[in-house]
């Protein structure tokens, strides 16, 4: 199983433990990644202040002419701004074979081409879809046994297509933490908006939305919340403390990649392999679980 | 509702990206109803439609609705007409900006640098896009917010969650603008190709 893993600009940096915990779960599993070579940003949710939107898809399909020259392996997306700016783009130059001229005009500037036929998928997608549970669950060494998971899927992960997924009730992410060993805690808020890209400047209205999904994971039974995105992490992690201050509350929650909990119900090093000092929060029930 | 007044919804239409999708729009407030951030909207989604029907210009570009969308999407999903409301919403804040109007100020100033690193970088720097932003306000300001976010910055770099060196330009940058500018061009409101 070969694929492009489109890095975007946050798993060297921000999401860090995503990207050191992925790397060996996929290994474990069979995956094979490539980078695109030379790929440039998605544009996140933000970009249409400074651009308009056919720059945007432009901006996408370079990416998407890329992969498509370098080998045409799906391209795989851990980030879910990511996958929803690539998957749009792809979804709507396919629909519209004018608007694919359009876009194919913009490429030949720099003497590229897209013809349509890569894939753009979500992490999730392929580690249901491609992998499955069955074979992760074969894979677990040290079941976590007892963890109480509230798995967040955020908004953008399953949107707007419902791929591989429900967009209003989706359960893939839970399954994938009952096949790792671990109670997968379902919260009614789970896809709600973690404020996104308004993280530095609507920290008020970002911390308000925090709150209502921390609260609602952890008043459901969570010991820590499982995400497949950088955003989501980072707003749901970081902002605790300001949350705190803001609301009266004390979340002292952890806030994992779902690959963090594969990574250690594989029996990884829980550093290396986990990547679990690179959380801010200590996951201690985690780290309990997967020494039990 | 209030009355009908085609001149702005026909410069909706022309100008602003996926314009012409509100024209199926039946009022049903679904999306409004959906919006996570409607309650701190000045008009939510459905009446910022009304207005343009009824004309209301000034009203519809100085909102700050069309600024604090967070492409969660949940309208887009939800609308039965399926109306893609979070690309109206953006295209509408697009075309505010360009014509002059705030919207909204502080994502418009993120919203800038953000596209401005891309446009050069082609990537974003996630040291150097805070900065930036914290700056673009002054020196004061940009010092305030540095000091504010002391103790986020930290503890990302003491849990490793930072990249040390800087994001550089990919090697198709020049090519890329190229493809951008164009872009731009052939865009809707565009100069044309
Ligand atoms: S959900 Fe769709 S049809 Fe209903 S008010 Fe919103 S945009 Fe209009
Ligand atoms: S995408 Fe924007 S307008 Fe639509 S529901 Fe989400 S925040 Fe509201």
């Amino acid at each position: 199983m070969k694929y492009f893993l489109y890095w975007g600009c946050s798993l060297e940096g921000s999401g860090k433990n995503y990207l050191a915990s992925l790397e060996p779960v996929a290994e474990v599993l069979g995956m094979e990644f490539e980078e695109i070579e030379d790929w440039n940003c998605c544009g996140a949710s933000i970009s249409y202040v400074g651009a308009g939107d056919l720059a945007i898809k432009v901006l996408n399909a370079r990416n998407l002419a890329l992969a498509e020259a370098e080998g045409s392996y799906d391209i795989v997306a851990p980030c879910s701004s990511c996958y929803i700016q690539m998957n749009k783009v792809n979804h709507e130059i396919g629909e519209d074979p004018e608007l694919a001229s359009k876009v194919n005009a913009c490429l030949a500037e720099g003497g590229l081409k897209y013809s349509g036929k890569i894939r753009v998928r979500h992490l999730l997608d392929v580690l249901y879809n491609d992998v499955g549970p069955e074979k992760i669950r074969e894979k677990v060494q040290k079941p976590l046994t007892g963890l109480k998971v509230g798995g967040y899927v955020g908004c953008q992960s399953v949107r707007p297509y419902g791929e591989y997924d429900s967009v209003e009730k989706p359960t893939i992410q839970d399954e994938l933490i009952q096949a790792i060993g671990a109670d997968a805690v379902p919260f009614p808020n789970k896809m709600k908006c973690c404020g996104s890209g308004i993280f530095l400047s609507e920290i008020d209205l970002c911390l308000t939305l925090v709150k209502n999904i921390l609260g609602d994971a952890v008043a459901h039974g969570a010991q820590l919340v499982s995400t497949v995105c950088p955003m989501c992490a980072m707003n749901l992690e970081l902002y605790q403390d300001r949350v705190n201050k803001a609301h009266g509350t004390d979340f002292d929650v952890p806030v994992v990649y779902l690959t963090q909990l594969m990574a250690a119900a594989f029996g990884l090093d829980l550093k290396r392999g986990a990547a679990l000092d690179c959380n801010i929060i200590p996951p201690e029930g985690l780290i309990k679980a997967a020494m039990g | 509702m209030a009355n009908y007044d085609p001149s702005f919804a026909r410069e909706v239409f022309q100008n602003v990206d996926f314009g012409e999708e509100i024209k199926m729009c039946m009022q049903c407030g679904v999306c409004a109803a959906s919006c996570p951030l409607s309650t701190e909207m000045d008009y939510p989604p459905r009446q910022v439609f009304t207005l343009i029907r009824a004309g209301k210009r000034e009203e519809v570009l100085n909102c700050n609705s069309i600024m604090l969308c967070t492409s969660c999407y949940t309208c887009k999903v939800r609308c039965p007409r399926k109306i893609p409301v979070v690309d109206v919403m953006h295209g509408l804040a697009h075309y505010a900006l360009k014509q002059g109007f705030v919207p909204r100020r502080q994502p418009a100033v993120f919203g800038r640098e953000f596209w401005a690193q891309v446009y050069k970088l082609g990537r974003i720097d996630e040291k150097d896009l805070p900065r930036r932003y914290f700056f673009s306000e002054g020196l004061v300001a940009g010092i305030k917010g540095t000091l504010d976010f002391m103790d986020v910055g930290l503890r990302m770099l003491l849990h490793k969650r930072m990249k040390l060196l800087p994001e550089r330009k990919i090697k198709g940058i020049q090519s890329l603008r190229k493809m951008l500018d164009k872009a731009e061009r052939m865009g809707k409101g565009g100069a044309g190709a």
